[in-house]
């Protein structure tokens, strides 16, 4: 397998691992991202941390989409005061279709496959007009547009 | 919560990202609820019957990973 074909093996695992850990049924473009941001030495994942956005920060900013949306109809997670469940390491997760989306789109930012690297794959993520990413990285105060601006940035200059 | 305070979305983008994370909590509450009843000595039927889903789909979602968590489960009520 090619080396854009190990990363995206590591991207997954490591969505399906977070997603396994908040309970998620499958893995979403939000699980993409916090792999995109876990896996060091790529130019997403430089232009992740240039703008303060590592593994935690992403997952504090989706923690705070997440209440924020539940406040809109007048919900509280905080509310539900029952000890978290035990993951269950069995449990089969799927691809979402937020994730599929993410990089169906990122296949296509690239000219050709051989091309494919992981900026590509962070811009097919960032690209989302509406859904939990955006919404996040609003309510964190990031700047989405620049994001994608500066990730398309460093494709130009052939780094992977 | 009184009714007069419950906010009520004002864009679609806030309703539809409300719908997401109620079926995301639902599903967090769902896993924490059942292990929840089943560690106080609660049985497959009365679960099933309290979530309103067959025995068998509450026992195939949950047990596998109860039993992993070192639940003791109640074969019978």
């Amino acid at each position: 397998m090619n080396a854009i074909g190990h990363y995206i093996d590591s991207i997954m695992d490591h969505g399906e691992a977070e997603a396994r850990a908040d309970g998620s049924a499958a893995v979403e473009a939000y699980h993409l991202l916090l792999g995109i941001a876990a896996q060091e030495g790529t130019a997403a994942h430089r232009v992740l941390t240039s703008s303060g956005l590592d593994r935690r920060a992403i997952r504090e900013a989706l923690e705070r989409e997440f209440e924020h949306s539940l406040r809109a109809v007048g919900v509280s997670s905080a509310a539900f005061n029952v000890p978290p469940a035990t993951p269950d390491p069995g449990r089969p997760i799927g691809v979402g279709a937020s994730a599929r989306l993410a990089l169906e789109r990122g296949f296509s930012a690239s000219a050709s496959k051989k091309d494919l690297r992981p900026a590509h794959l962070l811009l097919g993520v960032l690209e989302a007009e509406v859904g939990t990413v955006p919404r996040a990285l609003a309510l964190a105060g990031v700047d989405r547009a620049e994001l994608v601006a500066r990730t398309q940035e460093t494709l130009s200059t052939q780094d992977w | 919560m009184p009714a007069d305070d419950i906010p009520v979305p004002q864009e679609p983008a806030d309703a539809l990202a409300a719908v997401v994370a109620l079926r995301r909590l639902a599903d967090q509450m769902e896993d924490a609820a059942v292990e929840q009843a089943m560690r106080a000595g609660w049985s497959w039927p009365q679960v099933a019957e309290a979530l309103g889903i067959t025995r068998q789909a509450v026992h195939k979602k949950h047990a596998k990973r109860l039993i992993a968590a070192g639940v003791t489960l109640r074969r019978r009520q």
